[in-house]
């Protein structure tokens, strides 16, 4: 899985958020990380929404904001592969304090 | 702002392939907008800037993937690219060739012009350094001593405003004396320029203070040649104009603001303080306040010195303002941005010949790739991926051509820089240094992008339009579509068009640089130096003083030993000019009022290579208190004195001076020719006055000196002082000088654009000749088929030749309004006939016919001798 496509998974795992709130959680997320733009993100949401991880549901009315804008929502595949990749990473974090290359605290 | 930007990232989106950009599109674009929404405008263009690059190179990447391809971008089409250019080094090398040549020229143009005509000058932020010039009645004068103080302290648009006046300095003595192009400058001015001194200091205002020491600075130039780059010089005392004077720095290498100066001394504070007008004028230069435009500051200048001058002579000032311009700007007056302009859109031209002549080299390539691009699509590669492929060939080939063509107009502005510094150092303004700068890269970058999006675009259509049915069957030899056909057709009349206009104008050019280059001013320029006294008003109020004054100067010229003939004169009119019509006693009323250049003159008219033929010249006694005379030209009395003596006749000038007064015909000169010689209203009919019977607040001297420049420069200054100790003469420069200076820009223009048209002729013999030779081959198979069915060898012939006449008149109907629109240009701007003009029109045209003609032949020969087998398998 790309970098890209478990931030996203991140950012809705604690609720459906639409595009841009997607991009202002990673930004919020990851200050020193490069910035995500609009192109990489959609071209992401495109693939998970392709594989089944994530779904575009219609978010709430939001009054003065204009037409209904779409918000996207993790599936039970995409919650799994988003827990199978965090535990992943947690080991990879695990072996890289193993090799010394970490240490407690960062 | 942010709609703006929208828009920009809606034509991104088309990066992306339509399926993608339906359904993700208006979504990114919502999203893109709540980012953008709340930014300040440096922050969301930035953000904008980003995004958009993202957007593309995402799109490119999306499309590279549709149909589960590679990912578009690979190190291995690059690699595939340069194996392709490199099976084929003779088709390499010449498109590389023909597009390093454009872009070298049209780089190099550029650059040229941009130096001379609208660069900052070279000193820090010399964007905001600008010349401060009152102008009455639309003429540029300095202003007055007595005004300047007050109009300078007034202004709030304008900072470190300084004074300065040209002045030539008398460098030694007696027989090891030279003159330098001085100047006596407000040392403001060093403080304006922001440039320090090689050696010691620059001029500081405690030198300009009433009863200072007199110190220079010198000039990187003055000090090598004329003080062997004496390291001790400094705080050492040299001989000024007779007076010791302290040299307290020099300046670095190419410093000479205000423009050419090769020695600078304070101007006296003084100089300002005087409240009698007419004593001194100077001329104005500073800086812009920050923030303020030209526009402004000129607005604001103007009404400061309406008021300043109001409150000196009463009366209406309306057509009294203030010019706030750069020095480049003043220098090609206010015609420089359109002549900088046509003649950038000219080079360009050059290019786009180029280009034209690449594409059909590339669409010719192609053609013969067709069957190897069918079989890879039939064999299930993506139409992006060949596109790619061919994108990158075509970027290499710019890329090489672009970096070539740079380096030659880098080593093109150092050769002219050069030439200029060894031939015309002393007279050329110190900013006219051609050389790579970061304009000029950024320019020469963004015609590499354009001709790579150019050829680029004609890669890709072709590529994405290739019919693998059709090629696969057609046996491996593609007959060439109607598509085709009419694709190198145009290419074929847009060169046609493009060349012909390029053609016209150098053979336009090229009438005017030899009228310039052999400009024969009718006497000889050998030892005649150039020079003016200009009388202040202020201690010359009257014409008598005025006259006495012109008078005595000639004297003391005349006494000088150093002097073989003076003549002092001005210009009063040009023939065609309103000013310039004059009236014939005894004639009745004339449909067409005569006309001539008319001059007044004191002293020896053979001076500017005049004889008298008939009747007497001028005496110095012809003053105002004798009867008023004059003098005509011999054309001038064979005009309108046909077939008798005009010598005894009466004629008063309509426009100039006393219109009323009668004047006496007593002689008639030899002819000489007056006028611009780049004006239409050159010509030798003239009328001379003697300048003692005609005021005007200036003499130009012309004197024709025994010995060197230096002793007749110096004898000059000496003469002129002898008639008023506190007159020194303006502009001492020998006449060659004068002339060479005055034809120096036309004549490099005319040169680069020589350069430019030999090398249009070049592409348009090579690229009329591939392009003939690929539009006759696109219908090899018509040509077969009509031999099979009877069609002579001569018959073919007159078919393909008939093609290439109607490929000549499209391309003819194209040029000929443009040529017209150049035609009339030329001719109201510059003395070149309605009858020469249509005679260079149809030479070119003939020579272009004859070109596209000559180049259609050799192809067509061959095209009817083929066979029909041959031509529809190709073999």
């Amino acid at each position: 899985m790309r970098a890209i496509e478990f931030e996203i998974l991140l950012s809705l795992a604690d609720g459906d958020r639409h595009g841009y709130a997607i991009i202002q959680d990673i930004e919020a997320r990851g200050a020193e990380a490069a910035p995500i733009e609009t192109g990489t993100l959609y071209r992401a949401l495109q693939r998970l929404v392709e594989e089944g991880l994530v779904r575009p549901v219609d978010g709430p009315n939001e009054p003065g904001q204009g037409p209904r804008r779409r918000y996207y929502q993790l599936t039970n595949t995409g919650r799994a592969q988003a827990s199978a990749e965090a535990r992943r990473l947690a080991g990879l974090v695990e072996a890289a304090r193993a090799a010394r290359l970490l240490t407690r605290g960062t | 702002m942010t709609a703006r930007w929208r828009r920009w990232y809606r034509l991104g989106l088309r990066a992306f392939p339509a399926e993608f950009r339906n359904r993700w599109g208006a979504e990114m674009e919502e999203t893109f907008s709540d980012r953008m929404a709340g930014l300040d405008p440096g922050a969301a263009r930035r953000l904008a800037l980003r995004e958009l690059a993202t957007l593309v190179a995402s799109g490119l990447r999306e499309r590279g993937t549709i149909g589960g391809g590679a990912p578009l971008l690979q190190a291995r089409d690059l690699k595939h690219a340069l194996r392709l250019l490199g099976r084929s080094p003779g088709f390499s090398l010449l498109t590389v060739l023909v597009l390093a040549g454009g872009l070298g020229l049209s780089t190099f143009t550029f650059s040229f012009l941009h130096t001379a005509m609208i660069k900052a000058l070279p000193l820090a932020e010399g964007e905001r350094i600008v010349r401060i010039d009152p102008m009455a009645s639309g003429r540029v004068e300095p202003i007055d001593a007595a005004d300047a103080a007050a109009f300078v302290g007034s202004l709030r648009s304008l900072v470190e405003v300084g004074g300065y006046g040209n002045r030539d300095l008398v460098v030694g003595r007696d027989g090891n004396r030279q003159v330098v192009d001085g100047a006596v400058v407000d040392p403001v001015l060093f403080s304006v320029a922001r440039m320090p001194p090689l050696l010691g200091r620059t001029l500081i205002p405690a030198d300009a203070a009433p009863g200072a020491e007199p110190v220079i600075v010198l000039s990187y130039r003055t000090w090598v040649l004329v003080f062997g780059a004496d390291r001790e010089l400094i705080d050492r005392p040299v001989v000024i104009n007779d007076r010791p004077t302290r040299v307290v720095g020099v300046m670095p290498e190419r410093f000479g603001f205000p423009v050419a100066t090769e020695a600078w001394m304070a101007l006296p504070t003084e100089t300002y303080l005087t409240n009698t007008p007419g004593v001194a004028s100077i001329r104005l230069a500073g800086r812009l306040a920050p923030g303020v435009t030209h526009e402004q500051a000129a607005a604001e200048a103007s009404a400061v010195l309406r008021r300043v001058v109001s409150a000196r002579v009463p009366g209406r000032l309306d057509s009294l303002a203030v010019s706030v311009e750069s020095f480049p700007a003043m220098q090609f007056g206010e015609e420089r941005v359109l002549t900088f302009s046509v003649l950038n859109l000219l080079a360009a031209l050059i290019l786009v010949l180029a280009l034209v002549n690449v594409t059909n080299l590339l669409l010719a390539r192609l053609n013969e790739r067709s069957r190897e691009t069918a079989v890879r699509l039939a064999l299930g590669a993506s139409t992006a991926r060949l596109v790619i492929q061919g994108m990158w060939e075509t970027v290499l080939l710019c890329l090489v051509g672009g970096i070539l063509g740079t380096a030659a107009a880098a080593w093109g502005l150092d050769a002219i820089t050069r030439w200029t510094r060894a031939n015309m150092e002393g007279n050329l303004a110190f900013w006219w240094v051609w050389q790579m700068d970061t304009v000029t890269v950024l320019v020469a970058g963004g015609f590499v992008t354009l001709a790579t999006a150019a050829l680029g675009s004609v890669v890709a259509r072709q590529a994405l339009s290739t019919n693998v049915r059709e090629v696969l069957s057609d046996g491996g030899i593609r007959g060439g579509s109607r598509r085709e056909g009419r694709l190198s057709r145009t290419l074929v009349a847009i060169q046609v068009a493009t060349v012909t206009v390029l053609m016209f104008f150098g053979a336009m050019s090229g009438v005017i640089a030899r009228r310039v280059m052999n400009l024969d001013l009718g006497y000889d320029l050998t030892n005649l130096l150039h020079g003016a006294i200009a009388p202040p008003e202020g201690r010359y109020p009257s014409a008598e003083a005025r006259a006495a004054l012109y008078r005595k100067a000639h004297a003391a010229l005349v006494a000088q030993g150093e002097f073989d003939r003076i003549l002092l004169r001005r210009t009063l009119a040009e023939q065609h000019s309103p000013s310039g019509r004059f009236v014939t006693r005894g004639s009745g009323p004339d449909p067409v009022a005569p006309t001539a250049h008319q001059l007044a003159v004191l002293g020896d008219l053979s001076t500017s290579g005049v004889t008298i033929v008939e009747g007497r010249g001028f005496e110095v006694t012809d003053d105002p208190s004798r009867a008023p005379v004059a003098l005509v030209s011999r054309s001038l009395a064979a005009r309108w004195w046909r077939g008798r003596s005009p010598v005894g006749d009466q004629i008063r000038l309509a426009g100039v001076g006393d219109t009323t007064a009668w004047r006496t015909i007593v002689g008639v000169a030899s002819d000489v020719v007056y006028g611009n010689p780049l004006s239409r209203d050159r010509g030798p009919d003239a009328v001379y006055l003697p300048l003692l019977q005609d005021d005007g607040p200036v003499a130009v001297v012309m004197a024709r000196f025994r010995s060197t420049e230096s002793a007749g420069r110096a004898a000059l200054i000496e003469a002129v002082g002898e008639a008023d100790p506190l007159l020194v003469p303006e502009g001492i420069q020998p006449f060659a000088g004068v002339v060479r200076k005055a034809g120096f820009i036309a004549l490099s223009v005319s040169k680069l654009f020589a350069a430019c048209f030999a090398f249009a002729l070049f592409l348009a013999v090579v690229g009329t000749y591939g392009l003939m030779s690929r539009s006759i081959g696109l219908r090899r198979g018509e040509i077969g088929i009509r031999r099979a069915l009877g069609a002579s060898e001569a018959g073919v012939r007159v078919l393909l030749l008939r093609q290439a006449a109607g490929q000549l008149g499209r391309g003819a109907l194209v040029a000929a309004p443009v040529l017209g629109v150049v035609g009339v240009g030329f001719s109201s701007y510059f003395p070149i006939g309605a009858g020469l003009t249509v005679g260079l029109a149809v030479g070119v045209s003939v020579a272009i016919v004859a070109v596209v003609l000559a180049t259609t032949w050799i192809p067509t020969r061959r095209a009817a001798r083929v066979g029909l087998r041959e031509s529809l398998t190709g073999g």
